[in-house]
């Protein structure tokens, strides 16, 4: 067995501490000083003084009176919720099927992959961040001015919420594609949507039924409430309820969409699993 | 010469295949149709009031866009930002308390009767839209943003505790064996195993949800949680078209820029900058190690 | 002093990883554990530190029960055992440093573990151990911009850092190229030699077990078949353990930089 000879021991100095990079603490001071900013009395919500008083000073008898009704939801008038709940169930299916199908085509023009042209990749994907940024129930609110209440709203409002989330999603995906079946149909003298259909779409299918789903999911828990400002659905009857001060059927209600939007859940999220095997 | 061809037929009696049947796709529109024509029938959808909608949405956003009321500005800013101080305080909560439980919900850390109990309690609070949390939680704390932040942040907890458990259940589980190797505790095991893997995606998902709650704390006010949800509802229940189209401009600018700023920080985040080590990103190689 | 009595490691499912082994282990000895994946080395391994509980039997480090010590006792004993891994189980997102000084984790209060403020002389001594193992120039950099050889050798300062009596060492250089692997292999030897710590070292390359263990124990289906010198190893002794003849990957094949073959 040879002998294992050691190297001599090296001298390598110690290398000094370097010294820590401002960012660490930078980036502490912004988040600390916006928080400040958000919290405090002056420039923001005040959290603290209105925290402590509910905290330290106790409720008064009358929302004591309210919480407690709170804590007994009005079953008894379940029946009456039925219609209405029919009612914000079709408007998330009918917002989902239309939303995704318009979602598909604003997907494919906000990828460099299948938008064929600058422009209009440009112009759709700028679309595509401004409909984003517009949260649903603003949608709703619009929507309602501008015709009506009514389930319609709900659902116009929808669609356009949902373009915003499916689209981003499904662009997304797109821009991850396998290309070389794209150069294939190229070199048979595609066109732009027939590139798309042959090349990418069976690509992307699985996600975007997965996408749909969750798009159908969200929609479940928005159509619940954007009754609230009229649109349609349960979200009517909460609001009557609410300005009623009938916190128990408040609640009732509150607990019938924890059940439907819980239900929904599951389904979907079985459903999906089943779409990414 | 002649060209002798090959029959069709082979000798070894194979048959062309048949065509598969995608049975996917024909059920797959059933069901869809089937629903579209339940549910077109159940919200009672007038179709003559349909018809009309392209029209009147047209008019409507004329009204509110062309042009906007500029001089709203001066009220629809500071309305915007008290909404946006709701989006931050509402985040920074649910930062703050969904991180333990993120690690109580991940199977790698508490095993799966503990993970699974803390992920229903995480489904069940995410359940809730904010707007619901929101007339829930004005009956304590009374009107304004401190009610909106506390929906918020009570929200956000459910989704931020899901996803930052699933950022902790994909680790690599080679230095959480290295903690117990040398004899270190859980909190040791979290902070030096869990969190130097898991802390870039979770802040990730921090700052995507800001963004998510910039947009629902814009709504909130509809029920009177404050920041510029009021104003939207008051000007258009009173006609006001103008205002509302300068509030709802301000909306969507300020979203659009946070998104921006947020979307950058996060791909740097994720980059792996400095300050996500201990000690800053060094000095490369000092001279030649001691074997070639 | 380690020592094994009729440890026995059933995994559920079935599988008898260990299987009746009774050994000791002085102190001060460079053993090699030798045998087919699966034979069981990484389990004898893991079981004196009880990341792999007994399922039968009992292991004792130092005259300490681990088989029957509480979560705070296995912790203690885990301290004074030292770990190199295969895959070398580095932070990477941290310093080389600050990976050593996981060695101290056990022994510093936690709220400085947490802040990681370690106490100075704790971090002298961290540099000490990377002294030792001729890596301490990358002592501020990141774990991840290591090389493989050199992560292995932070490893090997980490277990230092514990001021162990035992370094246990699963398959360390698996994962490493012929050179490097001569170098961990001549470092963990060193340490034994120069400081008397345990070394017991799982491998599977026969050239090198018998190049740098005084002592080979071979396992084969969880049953201890072999014990004694590298001397007494020859290619008969391994085919016995192995059960079949020796195949070209059983042996690194090359000797160490400045040696000949």
């Amino acid at each position: 067995m040879t002998t294992v000879e050691a190297p001599p021991r090296s001298r390598t100095a110690r290398p000094p501490k370097p010294r820590p990079g401002p960012t660490r603490y930078v980036a502490a001071a912004v988040i600390a000083a916006i928080t400040y900013w958000a919290a405090s009395e002056t420039t923001g919500i005040g959290l603290v003084p209105q925290l402590s008083e509910v905290f330290v000073d106790g409720l008064s008898e009358r929302t004591g009176q309210i919480v407690s009704d709170i804590f007994n939801p009005a079953f008894e008038d379940a029946p009456a919720t039925g219609g209405p709940f029919l009612e914000t169930l079709s408007m998330a299916v009918l917002g989902t099927l239309m939303g995704c199908f318009l979602a598909l085509l604003v997907a494919f023009g906000s990828s460099l992959v299948t938008a064929g042209g600058l422009k209009r990749y440009r112009f759709t994907k700028g679309l595509m961040s401004l409909l984003r940024s517009v949260p649903d129930v603003l949608w709703a609110l619009l929507f309602v001015a501008a015709i009506g209440t009514g389930a319609l709203s709900g659902v116009l409002a929808l669609v356009l919420f949902n373009i915003g989330v499916v689209a981003k999603l499904l662009s997304e995906t797109i821009d991850a594609v396998d290309t070389k079946a794209l150069e294939a149909a190229d070199a048979a003298g595609a066109g732009l949507v027939q590139r798309a259909r042959v090349a990418v779409f069976p690509q992307v299918l699985p996600n975007y039924l997965s996408f749909s789903l969750y798009a159908f999911e969200l929609n479940v828990r928005a159509s619940a409430i954007l009754g609230i400002v009229g649109a349609g659905g349960i979200g009517v009857l909460l609001n009557l309820a609410r300005n009623q001060f009938r916190y128990d059927r408040v609640s009732l209600i509150v607990v019938e969409i924890f059940v439907f939007v819980f239900l929904t859940e599951l389904v979907s999220i079985a459903l999906r699993r089943r779409l990414v095997r | 010469m002649t060209v002798t061809t090959t029959p069709a037929t082979r000798s070894t009696g194979e048959r062309r295949p048949t065509k598969p049947r995608f049975v996917l796709g024909p059920v797959l529109l059933g069901v869809v149709v089937v629903a579209a024509a339940w549910a077109w029938g159940t919200a009672e959808i007038d179709l003559a009031r349909l018809l009309r909608a392209p029209e009147r949405l047209v008019r409507t956003f004329g009204l509110m866009f062309l042009p906007p009321d500029l001089a709203e500005f001066p009220r629809s800013f500071p309305a915007m930002m008290e909404s946006v101080q709701m989006a931050w305080l509402g985040t920074v909560l649910a930062a703050v308390l969904s991180l333990p439980l993120s690690l109580l919900a991940a199977v790698n850390v508490s095993g799966r009767f503990g993970s699974g109990a803390t992920r229903q309690v995480l489904n069940a609070i995410r359940a809730f839209p904010e707007l619901v949390l929101v007339i829930l939680i004005v009956t304590i704390f009374g009107l304004g943003p401190v009610t909106g932040t506390l929906a918020l942040g009570l929200h956000s907890i459910g989704t931020l505790g899901k996803l930052s458990s699933e950022s902790v259940e994909a680790i690599d589980k080679g230095p959480l064996e290295a903690v117990d190797a040398v004899g270190g505790t859980w909190l040791q095991k979290m902070r030096w195993g869990v969190l130097p893997q898991a802390m870039p995606e979770i802040m990730a998902f921090w700052l995507y949800r800001f963004e998510v709650n910039i947009r629902a704390s814009a709504v909130l006010g509809v029920v009177g949680a404050g920041g510029i949800g009021a104003l939207l509802v008051d000007y258009l229940n009173y006609k006001e078209f103008a205002r509302a189209g300068m509030a709802f401009i301000v909306v969507v600018g300020v979203t659009l820029v946070v998104d921006t700023i947020s979307s950058a920080v996060r791909r740097r985040i994720i980059a792996g900058a400095p300050g996500r080590t201990d000690e800053p990103d060094e000095v490369e190689d000092v001279g030649t190690d001691a074997l070639a | 002093m380690i020592t094994f009595s009729d440890a026995s490691v059933t995994y559920p499912g079935g599988v008898k990883a260990l299987q009746h082994v009774d050994l000791e282990i002085g102190d001060g000895q460079m053993i090699v554990i030798v045998g087919l994946s699966g034979a069981g080395k990484s389990t004898l391994v893991r079981a004196i530190n009880g990341l792999v509980p007994l399922t039968g039997g009992e292991v004792t480090v130092d005259g300490r029960s681990v088989t029957k010590s509480s979560a705070k006792e296995m912790r203690a004993i885990r301290s004074d055992v030292g770990m190199i891994f295969q895959g070398f189980n580095l932070v990477n997102r941290t310093s080389v440093i600050n990976n050593v000084l996981m060695g101290r984790l056990y022994e510093t209060p936690t709220w400085r573990t947490l802040l990681g403020r370690y106490p100075a002389e704790d971090v002298n001594f961290a540099m000490e151990c990377l002294e030792r193992v001729e890596i301490v120039e990358k002592a501020w950099v990141r774990a991840s911009n290591l090389s493989g050889g050199q992560q292995q050798r932070v490893g090997i300062a980490r277990a230092l850092a514990q001021r162990p009596t035992i370094i246990l060492a699963d398959e360390p250089v698996a994962s490493l190229d012929p050179p490097t692997s001569h170098v961990v292999m001549r470092d963990l030897k060193r340490i034994n030699r120069e400081l008397g710590i345990t070394v017991i070292v799982n491998l599977h390359f026969l050239d090198l077990a018998r190049q740098y263990g005084d002592r080979l124990i071979g396992l084969r289906d969880g049953e201890l078949v072999f014990d004694g010198t590298g001397d007494e190893a020859d290619e008969e002794v391994f085919e016995s353990i192995y059960g079949r003849s020796l195949t070209a990957d059983d042996v690194l094949g090359e000797p160490a930089p400045g040696e000949v073959a």
